[in-house]
């Protein structure tokens, strides 16, 4: 892989309880929170959740109703030569079907200021340069992608924004992507990636934000997050009132899941089963529940009752 | 190298690298072939004859052969500078490298003035290789075409540029480029015509600031029929060519400036 400019100058991004509206719609509802450098941040939530038009705001395509976006301190359009600050990749449809994909890198190396030899980079890096004649009306969307993410790269930024850019990617082009991001991660650059692909966040990922109908449901370390999940047992038991009461007096919080079945939050099978035995509760079943980012996601995202949630927002 | 020619470079560079203006480039050479062979068209008692211009006017038909071009496919480029960034989503890349919007529609009215440049030098070409060995041929005086380059050529030239400005505006204002281009096609050969009738008969008023009529005083205010077989319209009915250059400058602009703050400052989705 060529090696790009280690001399890159690390950047946070904040988002300030950033609020979007669409008439009578919120897309983006008081959302925070802060991407740091040297880390790949994975940016979650399912169809509508207001990532897109987070990442647009942040970008300045768009305006918000409320809040701000900063990257390093500065709102997008107010970065001197932004695209040699950040790169960003939105969508794989933003290309002119009959211009060649080195005319393209070519227009947008022109417009950043760009030296042309760094044209030929990205497109090795990103595994293109015996296609870069070719029009891309005659690309695959996988080959839109990396284009895509040629051009995000073509200023050798410190930050990447990088909306779904593993659509379209063939299993060995996710891999690849993989191993980019962690490569450019490696060097100190600030990555925030938002896609569907749990499984893939799940090994690409340090932090997670994850949002849902606008709103922050969780952010921190993917590590430490899914940890805390994983403390939580589950018992299949006749006596589920009886345990619940035993399970509260002992300081955990059980949440009857019908059945016959208690989820008990923070707790592990050293300290619950001791608990069951001596109060002589009869259960059928034990288990220790292994969340992982998708059952994280899920728990965050589905049948949430909003504002009446706590945020679990970790450090590191 | 400061930001504005950098994103003059990159507007020239998108129009070169896509097939729609060099499509408008092709219109222009026909279209001025065209007008060309109708200035060699002479009525006289009733007969139409195939010969050289002689007259003042005739000439000046010649010299302003690229006339219709300049009215049809300037604006036409002018709408494409704008629109095919809307349609094929690239106004996202453009906006990325450079977010201060307004520099970016400076750059594309520069970038569609240039054009606009292009295409009357296409134009004027295309007199000297078809126009002239053929005025030649037919045995008409070549330095008395050469006196109309004054009178017609810079007004030609201005009319190209502030066109294609103008269909830029036109452009900015719509974004759909199916819409625009017939906007553009139809407020010049539909609507200005009409407008003109209209006030003309029914309030014996001369229409004279509107685009087409506009070009007509800044190309060929000489002409009684307007350079190429144009509009009607007397020269005395048209604005002076300072006027009329005026007039196309505060349609380009106006639309380019109107554009701006009802479209192009929207949300890019």
């Amino acid at each position: 892989m060529p090696a790009v400019n280690a001399s890159v100058r690390a950047a946070s991004i904040e988002v300030k309880s950033l609020t979007k509206r669409f008439g009578a719609v919120t897309a983006v509802d008081d959302l925070s929170f802060t991407v740091e450098p040297g880390r790949i941040t994975g940016f979650l939530g399912p169809n509508g959740a207001g990532k897109t038009t987070t990442l647009r705001i942040l970008l300045d395509l768009a305006a918000p109703t409320s809040g701000s976006c900063t990257i390093g301190g500065r709102p997008y359009r107010d970065i001197p030569d932004p695209s040699r600050h950040v790169g960003a990749v939105l969508e794989a449809t933003n290309f002119h079907p009959s211009r060649r994909a080195r005319a393209h890198l070519q227009m947008m190396a022109i417009e950043a200021g760009v030296a042309s030899p760094r044209i030929d980079t990205v497109l090795a890096l990103v595994g293109l340069t015996a296609d870069a004649k070719r029009k891309v009306g005659g690309y695959s969307m996988g080959m839109r992608q990396r284009l895509q993410l040629a051009g995000a790269l073509l200023g050798d930024p410190s930050v990447l924004i990088l909306d779904e850019p593993s659509n379209g990617l063939d299993p060995q082009g996710i891999a690849w992507l993989r191993d980019l991001l962690r490569h450019l991660a490696a060097e100190g650059r600030t990555i925030l990636v938002s896609s569907h692909l749990l499984a893939e966040m799940a090994q690409t990922v340090d932090d997670v934000v994850i949002v849902s109908k606008g709103q922050l449901r969780a952010q921190g370390p993917l590590s430490i997050l899914t940890a805390r999940a994983q403390s939580s047992m589950r018992v299949r038991t006749p006596e589920v009132d009886r345990l619940s009461e035993i399970a509260r007096g002992a300081g955990f919080a059980p949440r009857q899941l019908g059945g016959g079945a208690l989820l008990v939050d923070g707790a592990t099978p050293e300290a619950l089963g001791p608990l069951i035995a001596s109060n002589g509760v009869v259960v059928h079943e034990l288990v220790q529940v292994s969340q992982d980012l998708e059952s994280l996601f899920l728990e965050l995202t589905t049948s949430m009752t909003t504002r009446d949630q706590p945020v679990p927002a970790v450090t590191r | 190298m400061t930001t504005m020619p950098r994103l003059v470079r990159a507007e020239l560079f998108k129009l070169r690298t896509t097939p729609g203006p060099w499509v408008c480039f092709a219109v222009v050479v026909l279209l001025t072939g065209l007008g060309i062979t109708t200035s060699f068209i002479v009525g006289q008692h009733g007969v139409v004859h195939f010969t050289a211009p002689t007259t003042t006017t005739q000439l000046r038909r010649l010299m302003g052969a690229g006339y219709t071009s300049a009215i049809v496919m300037a604006p036409v480029l002018g709408v494409l500078c704008i629109t095919t960034e809307y349609r094929h989503r690239i106004l996202t890349a453009t906006l990325l490298i450079h977010p201060r919007r307004p520099d970016v529609l400076v750059a594309k009215v520069l970038a569609s003035a240039v054009w606009g440049v292009l295409m009357a030098v296409a134009s004027f070409v295309m007199i000297g290789a078809m126009g002239i060995p053929l005025l030649v041929a037919e045995g008409g005086s070549f330095s008395h075409l050469l006196r109309q380059v004054g009178p017609v050529m810079p007004g030609m030239f201005a009319a190209y540029v502030l066109l294609a400005v103008y269909g830029m505006g036109i452009g900015t204002l719509v974004r759909n480029q199916i819409a625009g281009v017939i906007l553009a096609l139809g407020l010049s050969l539909v609507l200005e015509p009409i407008i003109v009738a209209i006030f003309g008969s029914l309030a014996h008023m001369d229409v004279n600031f509107l685009p087409t009529r506009a070009t007509q005083a800044l190309a060929g205010s000489l002409s009684a029929r307007g350079p190429g077989g144009g509009a009607g319209g007397t020269s005395s009915a048209l604005l002076s060519w300072w006027l009329g250059a005026i007039a196309l400058v505060l349609w380009g602009t106006g639309t380019a400036v109107l554009g701006y703050f009802t479209t192009f400052r929207r949300d890019v989705t």
